[in-house]
């Protein structure tokens, strides 16, 4: 039998277990599947260990007095508890957003839009010839990417393999361990500033003289002998464009060149799953208020705390006290924080309520998105039958 | 014996970036650490196992210094995390100027910062 790793967004489906050995399994799969009784959230309310029940009756009567509330997070759980974290929120008539509104969910937006064309990773593994990594380093943040789906695979219209059959191009501010890779049928472009590659593929588009412009020739050319290239975009990518419009304008102007799709590359195994479910309920990917019945970047959970529009934060399957900046996190003592999680994370330690859960893929199962937007179904190693939904239900009987 | 670059305080290049290595999946750990282009770090005259202490906006941590020739040649790589979300703003996310000098004792503790976080 084989299990879906929910370490990243990779979701690797052949994770097998044999003799208590995990086999397939990235450093940080193996760790997942291996160390999941480990640090255990414990049910509690103002530092002091209560039972399960009552950690939840605590959460429902603090939700009850809200005045205005943010749901956050819910991109390590399951799709099935993202729509009851939705349904939620708008019982709660409150705000919702996850790691995506400061992460790749402009990207997810623009691909859901229809503004940027898009493959599945099987496509790429049997068909791509171009692929750029653009500001992410898979070496660290999707360990298996390039040997299942991208440059290392011999797919079927690529035999070679990376030998001849691929050519990898990275794009990163420093030689990363993925940079180093680009050595035979590759390129490395060190940038210190995207925006000026991006402008170079425009001018070399128009004949123009450019700071990139043999990079970028070299890249257009390789492009036209293949059917589908690719690029892989990262956070690297996110934080060094002043413009995703720009951007999302240079790959429609590249596909008068070739066929060239995008695909984000490096976040939380169901980040996408969260904004394809908010997406169809709302029309947007995140940052949404159902008081206002509308997304935007005020209703960001870090606009949100910043600007002390909210008394109660639901921090589910997430830790910003780790992702997000002092500025932001420190203002979570100024709310009252219920965090529902499998795990005791920095975020969980500073909680009024700490509601523990069960961990998706290994203790409950149900489907994630994968990046390119692929369903995959979990397994259960072990069931637990306090879950996400049975809090999120049970918290929503209560209201 | 004093060193000579403990007296020194030197501006670095700091990218965030997803490391593996540092971190485990539970949750309940988290190296304190930066890893230094081994070009940088000779100018700088740091050594690998030093403890540095990186202030950027106001605040500081302590962490352990360790080589690497994947950090950007002027400066370092702070892995993802609570370590360098406690430096960062979002004007400077994941990459950010940061001052660096030779301190002393050991490096930060996560549980350090959550106690300023919510102290």
């Amino acid at each position: 039998m084989s299990f879906v790793c929910p370490g990243c967004s990779c979701l690797c489906d052949d994770i097998e277990i044999v003799d208590g050995r995990i086999l397939h399994a990235c450093r940080r799969g193996e760790e997942i599947f291996e160390k999941y009784k480990e640090n255990r959230a414990k049910p509690m309310v103002k530092g002091k260990e209560v039972d399960i029940d009552s950690a939840i009756e605590e959460a429902t009567e603090v939700l009850k007095d809200s005045k205005n509330t943010v749901i956050y997070g819910m991109d390590t759980t399951t799709v099935e508890a993202q729509q009851l974290g939705i349904e939620l929120a708008e019982k709660l008539n409150a705000y919702i957003d996850d790691n995506s509104s400061f992460c790749l969910g402009e990207f997810v937006e623009a691909i859901l839009r229809k503004e940027l064309p898009t493959t599945t990773l099987e496509d790429v593994r049997d068909r791509a010839y171009v692929m750029v990594y653009w500001g992410a380093n898979p070496f660290h943040s999707l360990s298996r990417h390039m040997s299942r789906y991208s440059y290392y695979p011999r797919g079927a219209k690529r035999p070679r393999g990376y030998e001849e059959d691929r050519f990898l191009v990275v794009v990163d501010v420093r030689r990363s361990e993925t940079a180093k890779l680009a050595k035979k049928n590759a390129k490395f472009i060190q940038v210190d500033n995207d925006d000026e590659l991006v402008d170079s593929f425009f001018k070399v588009m128009e004949g123009k003289a450019a700071k990139y412009a043999k990079e970028a020739g070299i890249i257009l050319n390789e492009m036209k002998k293949s059917d589908l290239n690719v690029i892989f975009g990262g956070l690297g990518l996110k934080y060094g464009l002043k413009d995703l419009g720009k951007f999302v304008e240079m790959v429609r102007k590249m596909n008068e060149v070739a066929p060239l799709y995008f695909i984000p590359a490096g976040f939380h195994a169901n980040m996408r799953g969260f904004n394809e479910t908010l997406f169809e309920k709302t029309g947007y990917v995140n940052k949404y208020s159902f008081k206002d019945g509308k997304g935007d970047v005020d209703f960001a959970f870090t606009s949100l705390l910043q600007n002390g529009k909210v008394d109660t934060a639901v921090i589910i399957g997430t830790d910003p006290v780790s992702s997000l900046p002092y500025d932001v996190a420190s203002k979570l003592k100024e709310v009252k924080t219920i965090v529902i999680d499998p795990r005791m994370s920095p975020t969980a330690r500073v909680a009024d309520i700490i509601i523990p859960s069960a961990v998706s893929g290994i203790e409950m199962g149900g489907t994630m998105v994968r990046s390119d937007g692929a369903r995959i179904k979990l397994e259960v190693i072990e069931e637990r039958d306090v879950n996400d939904i049975y809090i999120l239900k049970k918290i929503e009987e209560g209201l | 014996m004093m060193r000579f670059s403990k007296f020194l305080k030197v501006e670095a290049e700091i990218v965030v970036a997803r490391y593996a290595l540092v971190s485990d999946e539970t949750k309940s750990r988290f190296e304190p650490v930066i890893f230094f282009h081994p070009e940088f770090a000779k100018r700088s005259g740091v050594k690998e196992g030093d403890v540095v202490e990186v202030e950027a906006n106001g605040r500081a941590v302590k962490l352990k210094v360790k080589l690497s020739e994947s950090a950007p040649e002027s400066g370092g790589i702070i892995p993802n995390g609570i370590f360098a979300s406690y430096l960062t703003n979002f004007d400077g996310f994941k990459r950010f100027k940061a001052n660096i000098e030779v301190a002393e004792g050991e490096p930060s503790s996560v549980g350090e910062i959550i106690e300023r976080v919510k102290p």
